[in-house]
C-alpha cells in the first residue's frame, strides 16, 4: 500500500497540490467553506428536530438539504484534492477514518430522520419520541467529524513528502 | 521598522505566558482542541446566522424567517466560542496574527458583519422579518443585509484559513 501512496505522491497532480502554494490555499478554503455549509446546515436541521425554537415546521427544514448538498460536494472535491496531495499522511492516520466514520454516520442519521419524520410532520401527525435522541446523536456526530478533522494535522505519523 | 503604537507584542506575549494561555496552547493538544472549538463555533454561527441569511435570500422557502431569527442565541454562543479560542491563538503568537494581512482582513470582515447586524436591528429590519409569513419573500433591502452578512462570514472563514498558512514576508502594519 505504501508503494501505491508513493506512486500517487509522484503524480503531477499530487505535486501541484503540494508545491503550488495558491492551489493548496484554495483547496483548504473551499474545504472549510464546504464543511461549514454541510455542518451548519446539519446543525440547523438537528436544532429544528430538537424543537429549538418550538413549533418549527419540521418538514420545511428539507429546504436546507440543498445547502448541505452543496457543502458536501465542495468538501468532498476539496478533500479529494487534499488527499491526492498527501495520501500516505492521511490514509495511515486512524483519525482520518474516525472523521469519515463520524460524518458518514451523521449523514445516515439525518437521512433516517428525514425519511421517518418529515412525512409525519407534513401530514400533521404526532412525531415519535426517537426524534430527539436521533437529533442529539446527529449533533454529536457532526461535532465529532469536525473535531477529528481538526486533529488530522497533529496526529499523522507517516509523512513521505513535504 | 517603526514600532507598533497600538499593540505591544512582547507585553502581549508575556501576558500570555503569565496567564497560562501560552502554556496551554503549546501543550500537546492545546492548539488542536482550540482549533476544533473555534471551527465548531463557526459552524454554529453558520447554522443560525448563515441559514437565516440564506432563507432571507430565498433558500428554503417555507421555513419561517422568524423561526430562524429566534435561533440567534445559538449563533451568539458559537461566536463566543470562536472569539474566546481566537483570543488564545492571538495571545499565543501575537506577531503572527496582528501583523498578518489575513488576520487584519478577518477582523475587518467581523466588524462589517457586526455593524451590518446592528444596523439591521436599528432600522427595524428584524421587525419586518418577524412579521413575514413562512412562504413570504424578503424585501430587497432586507436581502442586502443578508447578502452582506453571509459574504462577510464566508470571508471570515476564508481569511481564517489563509492566516494559518500565510506569513507576510515583512512587517505588515497598516497603523504603524
Amino acid at each position: 500500500m505504501i508503494e501505491i501512496f508513493g506512486w500517487i505522491e509522484q503524480t503531477p497532480l499530487s505535486i501541484w497540490v503540494r508545491e503550488d502554494l495558491s492551489a493548496f490555499f484554495y483547496i483548504l478554503i473551499v474545504h472549510a467553506i464546504g464543511m461549514a455549509l454541510l455542518v451548519g446546515g446539519g446543525v440547523a436541521v438537528c436544532l429544528g428536530m430538537l424543537g429549538m425554537p418550538s413549533d418549527a415546521p419540521l418538514h420545511k427544514l428539507r429546504g436546507f438539504f440543498p445547502v448541505m448538498q452543496i457543502g458536501l460536494v465542495l468538501a468532498v472535491i476539496s478533500g479529494f484534492g487534499l488527499l491526492i496531495g498527501y495520501p500516505a499522511k492521511a490514509l495511515t492516520n486512524p483519525v482520518f477514518a474516525v472523521k469519515f466514520a463520524f460524518l458518514i454516520a451523521a449523514g445516515a442519521v439525518m437521512w433516517r430522520m428525514q425519511l421517518g419524520l418529515f412525512p409525519l410532520s407534513e401530514r400533521g401527525e404526532v412525531l415519535p419520541g426517537w426524534r430527539r435522541p436521533a437529533a442529539i446523536a446527529a449533533l454529536g456526530l457532526w461535532a465529532g467529524g469536525v473535531i477529528a478533522g481538526k486533529f488530522l494535522p497533529y496526529t499523522h505519523h507517516l509523512l513521505m513528502v513535504s | 521598522m517603526k514600532p507598533d503604537p497600538i499593540f505591544n507584542i512582547p507585553a502581549i506575549e508575556q501576558w500570555g505566558v503569565d496567564t497560562g494561555i501560552f502554556g496551554w496552547m503549546n501543550s500537546q493538544w492545546g492548539w488542536p482542541i482550540s482549533e476544533a472549538i473555534h471551527f465548531l463555533g463557526l459552524c454554529m454561527l453558520m447554522a443560525s446566522v448563515g441559514m437565516f441569511d440564506l432563507r432571507v435570500l430565498g433558500v428554503a422557502r417555507g421555513v419561517p424567517m422568524e423561526w430562524l431569527h429566534r435561533m440567534a442565541p445559538i449563533g451568539v454562543i458559537g461566536w463566543l466560542m470562536a472569539v474566546a479560542t481566537g483570543f488564545c491563538f492571538v495571545v499565543s503568537a501575537p506577531s503572527q496574527y496582528l501583523h498578518n494581512p489575513a488576520f487584519q482582513s478577518k477582523m475587518a470582515l467581523m466588524a462589517l458583519a457586526g455593524v451590518n447586524m446592528v444596523v439591521f436591528y436599528v432600522i427595524g429590519a428584524s421587525a419586518a422579518v418577524r412579521a413575514a409569513g413562512p412562504d413570504d419573500k424578503a424585501a430587497l433591502w432586507i436581502k442586502v443585509f443578508a447578502f452582506v452578512s453571509l459574504a462577510a462570514w464566508i470571508g471570515v472563514i476564508t481569511c481564517g484559513r489563509v492566516i494559518t498558512y500565510f506569513r507576510p514576508p515583512y512587517f505588515w502594519c497598516l497603523w504603524c
